[in-house]
């Protein structure tokens, strides 16, 4: 075959055109391109979420304490954002970053499923009836043989009808061992109690302050009601308020503050006396407040002879003549507050710093005045009949109670045979929150009985005898009681907008069923059909405008109409009495030449809940990177013990030590160690375990003597090379 | 149906982001996510593979303790309107998967048409862009919380922030059911903007001499947008990408860190 | 035992050697493929790419291979179109080596992008604003010409020759061929200088960013240029190379000499082009973004001037002076020095206008970005070079590439 130029031309040619008319390579790549989009049919596919009709439905976020309103959108029925409740008294539209994130929390893997047992250390899988029975029955067992104040209860906080039920249903039972996590409010409230006569939250009118002094508060870091505080903050850019940030760490507070004061960490009590003393000195002080105030003469002499600039400056580490400017400045303010609490304000504090910085606002004429700190009574509208008792309750309840959480675990782990037998946990998670966690642990595994009622598969979850499913905050009612540092208290309304699990219930009615399935008075002490027909009945005549607008809010003045109240009147007494001392931190100094600090982030949640997905992508690389914590010192600290940037690092404290790496700060004040609080996680799984260490692990509790809290802010450490 | 939009001025959205109120709290990144579906996996920590439409980027003055300062930059995408349209991306994606929208402004990204070959990234000088370097995976259950209003990737594509573009197309809709013209400030704002506790994104139509945006940076529209208010600025203004985010600080090493400035010939 | 394939009047190695070394290589091969495979089924986290980093080792690879596989379309061009007659004798090497570096480009272009199955949305959803649409068309096309260019070389292995048909075919290939080198010296132009674009256009990048003269940045004309000046210096390596290895002569010193005095012109006027574009991005189009040279070379563990120095000097400037001399060229030892530094200052050249472009911060507040490729980056780059050689070995084995090989080893 012979082939010349025209047949060559017209092969070449032809192929061509033939291939590219060809409907199949057309097809192909159509096909190609559509399967493309999804990858269909293979393990790669990407999912198309389904249409549907959107409908907003309100609620509040209960992931901590702010008590923000949010917004969900639904897509039929599958919630798909939320967003911060327009119009919402507390965060008006905005919303936080684990706010936002909570829809990961609803739909995670680390939703508890179905009631579980462990039996030889093997988690089993039971009916709700089945969990229930055994209980009661073991409770039933504690209270025959005389053993009733033995059962025990923590609860997250102690307002809100779910922490009530609780402690009713102890009550009932014969005990008093009702246990809160340690807070922030209780500093306040005994601080308020007494220096002014009569318990009460303590509110801040920052919207009106004109010079915010801060004692190392993360007033942007997750203080009060997080939302509220950052909004504040933008008022006080457009007002031209000033907000001075005393902390011993460059957190995003201090960052955005109109100056920020470094002090060495767990001296602002201090700081705070020895404004006072500056400011009584000068005569820059409310007469009035001087006039009708007891113990005020006391007070001078205390602070004549403690607290003069020249002792105060070489505590805290701040020159003379910062503190003289500084006194001078918030004193002559308009509306100048203090406000007191470490980080985030949600750790108790000790008494005589809280009651520094009541005295401190006093002096300035700031108690119950226009941008200052106001007391004010909780909303008290939970009014239930006492419970009937029977003899084994009234005996049980002669029994005291022992205290507070920390003692209780001390207290079991020292006992041969353990003062508490039997022990609930609502919604709170010991085993990651208290300071040395493990001995939570070890005292946990010396109470036979431990039922945990959760939503999430978390630390104490995995600790617990039982596991109890929980309804998520977004499948339930319930009233949430915000103080936050609120200057008017708010109760708001959660109401379900997404269908429950098929399992879980929700807390009020596992404690009514519990109730239902014991005997006689315990029963008997639990009228009310659910959950719901309960908050109903508390609420009364107030549900429909609770559950119409959402939430209820007093006035301050409603809640505190004594003229008393009104005025800065304080007793200086309690504070003279116990000088302005507060407790020291571990660890002597020889071994532990470092303190170490736990600090808060916005982006972080550092209490019961982990960080959700969407939060820990917000987190630097700075703070965590792979499974490495890092940790932020001074680059003269850095220097002292020959650390480089990003270096591995043991960090060992008189509790633990653990693995940690170096980060370089130039916004931290040498000496200290500082690590994010909120990592560590050992349970939920892979998306939020596995990041960094618990600062639990590594700080101890340091009991405030004079209120009886671990006031435990940091710990004497030392950095090893590994 | 299409109304008089042809004789309208065309809308250019932008944002001012107020540095001084910025706190660094991060909502505006986890907002962006949950609405728009972005994934997630077990370690983020590589942040230079995570994928973020809006980061708030740390800057600090360069001092030592304790004269050390910082200010948080949220950075979603510029919609860069470079010269008429050509953004630094959008000229030279080659298969016309990023586009430059006249009517909005806002600069668009096809997930179904990028085949990934991530020129656009290296255009972007704000790397707003990120990549899929993984499967897109949602843990068991997670599906749910799926927005159906915006698709979610497929592995070895780009995406980047839209201005939440489907905001638009639903607020437009919205619009012309009720035959109306105008779209209303408030009818579209951004997801970010809704949720930032702060208040310190303003969200709106730069052409509009009445959105808080216009009032606010005070653009010279007949100069490339140069902001006229002396507070305002734009990031790597000199490069000519002619961004729609303008920030605001009252601090002036801030300012200065927006820009390369070898001549230091801004504000003395 | 393969002697009925191999062309008549030449010596090749026995069988079993070179089966030996084509199993050495293979396994070079196979290992890339098989890195090649991990990235299209498990994607490119199999790379050290990131968002900072998304153009990296291999897209290096594929510039500097298109550079220097330059040495086809311009050899091409000089025997076709100027009418150098004593390259007949280099030309269908040249042909080989640039089939090889150009069909490696487009592999690791498939390997590259993301959503390997969509690649041709390239052409479907041209957007004609990009360069890299440009690379693309001319690319596949200039691919296109170069696969014509293989096939008459390929059928005139003495086996396949014996058909008419491919004999026919071979031949009427053959005399239109011109029409081809003409195409491919065309298309060639455009997507060197597209991919010179490709950094140059970026505005947002000051370090690649070049102004434009007519719609094209410098670094358009720069690329062809250095492509078409370097690329011969390639073409003569690879041939050096192979004589070394097959220890013969196959290629007369006067294509070779030729070659090299055009190339050596060719580097030394890019190289005053270069240095006069350097001169004024780094005195006027960097600083109007605000930035001194010194910001793109310091504050970083790797890119220093050093770089600049190495790719400008020692990898053009010397080349060039070597190779204008007659001296220079006729010293074997000069010669390959020079061919060698004109290689790797091309290679370095399209390093920096990919992997600098991609380090240098930009915003005030970024940090350089330092990376270092993954294995499977590693084997999937050096994938090409096994393939290369096993191109060329099985070339020369069986094809008459080198006319002069017979009257050159008699
Ligand atoms: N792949 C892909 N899917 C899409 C879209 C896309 O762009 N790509 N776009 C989406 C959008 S925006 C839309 S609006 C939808 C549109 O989706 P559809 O509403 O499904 O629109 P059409 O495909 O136009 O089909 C309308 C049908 O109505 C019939 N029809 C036409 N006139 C009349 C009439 O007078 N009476 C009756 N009874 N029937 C009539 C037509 O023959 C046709 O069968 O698709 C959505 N889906
Ligand atoms: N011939 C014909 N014309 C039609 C119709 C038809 O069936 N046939 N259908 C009509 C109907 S029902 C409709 S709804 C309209 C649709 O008309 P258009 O609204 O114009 O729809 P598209 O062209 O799909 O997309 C609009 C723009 O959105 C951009 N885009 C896509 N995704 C994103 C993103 O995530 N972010 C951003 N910022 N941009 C994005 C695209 O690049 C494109 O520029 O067309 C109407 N016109
Ligand atoms: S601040 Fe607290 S209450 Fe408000 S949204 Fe965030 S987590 Fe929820
Ligand atoms: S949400 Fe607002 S305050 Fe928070 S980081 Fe974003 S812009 Fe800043
Ligand atoms: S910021 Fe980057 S991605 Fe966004 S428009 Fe500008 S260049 Fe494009
Ligand atoms: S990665 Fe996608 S959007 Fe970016 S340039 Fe390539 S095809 Fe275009
Ligand atoms: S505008 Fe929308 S897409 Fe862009 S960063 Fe904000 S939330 Fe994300
Ligand atoms: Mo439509």
């Amino acid at each position: 075959m012979k082939i010349d130029r025209r047949s060559f031309l017209a092969l070449v040619g032809g192929g061509a055109v033939g291939t590219a008319l060809s409907p199949l390579s057309i097809k192909l790549m159509d096909d190609i391109s559509i399967w493309s989009q999804t990858f269909r049919g293979l393990p790669i596919e990407v999912p198309v979420p389904p249409e549907g009709a959107a409908s907003y439905h309100p609620s509040v976020c209960t992931l901590c304490p702010g008590g923000c309103g949010i917004s969900v959108r639904k897509i039929d029925d599958r919630a798909v954002k939320i967003e911060g409740g327009a119009d919402y008294p507390v965060n008006n539209g905005g919303i936080c970053a684990l706010g936002l994130s909570g829809l990961q929390l609803l739909y995670g893997p680390w939703r508890v499923e179905k009631p579980r047992k462990k039996e030889n250390g093997a988690w089993k899988t039971i009916s709700w009836d089945q969990a229930l029975a055994e209980i009661a029955g073991k409770l039933e067992t504690l209270r025959k043989n005389g053993k009733a104040h033995t059962i025990a209860g923590i609860a997250r906080t102690d307002a809100g009808t779910v922490p009530a039920l609780l402690k009713r249903f102890l009550t009932a039972c014969g005990s008093q061992q009702f246990f809160t996590m340690p807070a922030i409010d209780a500093s306040f409230q005994m601080a308020i109690e007494k220096m002014r006569g009569k318990a009460a939250a303590m509110g801040f009118d920052f919207e009106n302050s004109s010079f915010v002094l801060s004692l190392s508060s993360g007033l942007l870091d997750g203080w009060g009601s997080p939302v509220r505080m950052i909004a504040a903050h933008s008022q006080w850019r457009n007002t031209g308020a000033r907000l001075v940030q005393v902390e011993p760490r460059l957190s995003n507070t201090a960052a955005k503050a109109d100056q920020w004061i470094a002090i060495n960490p767990g001296t602002e009590a201090t700081l705070a006396l020895g404004l006072a003393h500056i400011i009584v000195r000068d005569g820059l002080y409310d007469r009035a407040v001087a006039q009708n105030s007891a113990s005020f003469e006391d007070m001078q002499a205390l602070l004549k002879s403690d607290y003069t600039p020249a002792k105060v400056a070489k505590a805290t580490g701040i020159g003379e003549p910062a503190i003289e400017e500084l006194a001078k400045n918030f004193a002559m303010a308009a509306n100048p507050v203090a406000v007191c609490g470490r980080g985030s304000g949600r750790e108790p504090a000790a008494l005589n710093e809280v009651m520094a910085v009541l005295a401190l606002n006093a002096l300035v004429g700031s108690i119950n005045r226009r941008g200052g700190l106001y007391t004010s009574s909780p909303l008290d509208y939970i009014n239930w009949e006492e419970p009937v008792l029977d003899d084994i309750a009234a005996r049980g309840l002669e029994k005291s109670a022992i205290g507070s959480l920390h003692t209780m675990v001390e207290t079991v782990n020292k006992a041969a045979d353990s003062p508490i037998q039997a022990l609930f946990v609502a919604e709170a998670n010991p085993a990651y929150t208290l300071h040395d966690e493990k001995t939570v642990k070890s005292a946990f595994d010396k109470i036979p009985l431990v039922v945990s009622l959760s939503s999430y598969q978390d630390e104490t979850a995995a600790l617990a005898d039982y596991v109890l499913p929980l309804q998520n905050y977004l499948e339930r009612y319930q009233d949430v009681p915000v103080t936050g540092g609120l200057k008017t208290p708010v109760v708001g309304l959660a109401q379900p907008v997404n269908n429950a699990r098929k399992d879980s219930l929700h807390p009020g009615d596992v404690i009514l069923q519990l109730a239902g399935k014991m005997e006689g008075t315990v029963a008997g002490a639990f009228k009310w059909r659910d959950y719901k027909d309960c908050l109903k009945a508390t609420f009364g005549d107030d549900w429909r405008t609770i559950s119409e607008k959402g939430y209820l809010r007093k006035s301050p003045f409603g809640a505190s109409m004594d003229t008393e109240r009104l005025s800065s009147r304080i007793d200086f007494g309690p504070l003279v009495n116990g000088r302005g001392k507060v407790p020291e931190i571990d660890g002597n100094k020889n071994n532990y030449p470092l303190t170490l600090v736990g600090y808060d982030s916005m982006r972080i949640a550092a209490e019961w809940i982990g960080t959700p997905p969407f939060s820990v992508k917000t987190v630097s690389d700075n703070v965590i990177k792979d499974s490495d914590v890092f940790v932020d010192i001074n680059p003269a600290t850095a220097g002292t013990y020959g650390f480089k940037a990003g270096q591995y690092a043991v960090l060992e404290t008189p509790v633990g030590k653990a693995r940690v790496r170096i980060n370089l700060s130039d916004g931290i004040i040498p000496g200290i160690v500082a690590m994010p609080k909120g990592m560590g996680h050992t349970a939920y799984d892979g998306y939020i375990a596995k990041k960094g260490v618990n600062t639990n692990a590594l700080i101890g509790p340091m009991e405030d003597a004079a209120s009886g809290l671990d006031t435990a802010w940091g710990i004497g450490a030392q950095l090893k090379h590994v | 149906m299409k109304h008089n939009q042809g004789k309208k001025k065309p809308h250019k959205f932008g944002m001012v982001i107020d540095l001084d109120k910025c706190t660094g709290c991060g909502s505006c990144m986890v907002a962006c996510m949950s609405e728009n579906n972005v994934s997630f996996r077990k370690d983020e920590s590589d942040k230079q593979k995570s994928i973020t439409w809006m980061k708030v980027f740390k800057l600090t003055n360069g001092k030592q303790f304790p004269d050390t300062e910082i200010c948080y930059l949220p950075r979603p995408c510029m919609h860069c309107e470079g010269d008429h349209g050509h953004s630094p991306c959008v000229s030279v994606c080659p298969a016309t998967a990023t586009d430059y929208d006249h009517s909005t402004g806002i600069v668009s990204q096809i997930y179904t048409r990028c085949f990934g070959c991530r020129y656009c990234m290296a255009a972007c000088p704000y790397h707003a862009r990120y990549f899929n370097w993984w499967d897109p995976v949602w843990p068991e259950g997670m599906k749910e919380s799926l927005n159906p209003n915006v698709s979610p990737r497929m592995r070895g594509v780009v995406e980047k922030c839209s201005f939440c573009f489907h905001r638009y197309q639903l607020a437009m809709e919205k619009l012309y059911l009720e035959g109306r013209d105008e779209l209303r400030e408030d009818e579209y704002q951004t997801a970010c903007t809704q949720a930032c506790p702060a208040g310190a994104i303003t969200f709106g139509d730069l052409n509009n001499t009445k959105h808080a945006v216009y009032q606010l940076a005070q653009p010279d529209n007949k100069h490339g947008g140069k902001p006229k208010n002396p507070n305002a600025f734009r990031i790597l203004e000199r490069l000519g990408t002619n961004p729609k985010v303008y920030y605001f600080s009252s601090r002036k090493w801030v300012r200065n860190a927006a820009d390369n400035d070898i001549k230091n010939t801004k504000d003395a | 035992m393969d002697s009925a394939l191999i062309p008549e009047g030449v010596k090749r190695c026995p069988l079993p050697v070179f089966i030996l070394g084509v199993l050495v290589v293979g396994a070079v091969l196979l290992w890339g493929v098989y890195a090649m495979l991990l990235c299209w089924i498990k994607g490119l986290n199999q790379t050290n790419m990131n968002d900072y980093y998304g153009f990296a080792l291999w897209i290096w690879a594929d510039l500097a291979v298109i550079a220097l596989g330059g040495g086809a379309f311009f050899t091409g061009f000089l025997k076709y179109i100027v009418g150098k007659d004593e390259l007949k004798n280099i030309i269908n090497f040249a042909v080989v080596i640039g089939f090889i570096c150009y069909s490696s480009a487009l592999l690791i272009l498939a390997i590259d992008i993301g959503q390997p199955l969509r690649g041709w949305f390239i052409f479907w959803h041209a957007n004609v604003h990009s360069m890299l649409t440009e690379v693309a068309f001319c690319l596949s096309c200039y691919f296109a010409v170069l696969t014509i260019e293989f096939i008459p070389l390929i059928l005139e292995n003495r086996q396949l020759d014996k058909f008419s048909f491919f004999h026919h075919l071979s031949h009427n290939m053959h005399e239109i061929m011109a029409v081809f080198a003409a195409t491919g010296a065309f298309l060639s132009f455009f997507h060197q200088g597209s991919l010179g674009g490709v950094a140059g256009v970026l505005f947002g990048r000051p370090f690649g960013f070049r102004e434009s003269i007519l719609v094209w940045p410098s670094t358009f004309f720069l690329f062809t240029w250095s492509a078409a000046a370097c690329g011969p210096c390639f073409t003569i390596l690879v041939t050096k190379i192979t004589e070394k290895i097959t220890k013969k002569k196959l290629v007369g010193d006067a294509a070779i000499n030729t070659l090299a005095k055009i190339s050596g012109w060719m580097i030394t006027t890019y190289i005053i082009a270069k240095i006069i574009d350097t001169i004024y991005w780094a005195s006027v189009t960097a600083p109007a973004a605000g930035f001194t040279i010194t910001d793109f070379y310091s504050n970083n563990g790797f890119y220093g001037f050093w770089i600049l120095f190495a790719e400008i000097v020692i990898g053009g400037v010397i080349p060039g002076l070597i190779l204008i001399t007659q001296k220079g060229r006729s010293n074997k030892s000069l010669l390959i020095t020079a061919a060698i530094l004109a290689c790797v200052g091309v290679s370095i050249n399209r390093w920096v206008m990919v992997l600098q472009v991609m380090a240098v911060p930009v915003m005030p507040f970024d940090t350089w970005q330092l990376y270092f490729p993954s294995w499977q980056e590693i084997a999937t780059t050096i994938l090409p070079v096994a393939y290369g050689i096993l191109l060329i070995a099985l070339a020369h084995r069986y094809l008459p590439i080198f006319p002069q090989e017979k009257e050159l080893n008699n």
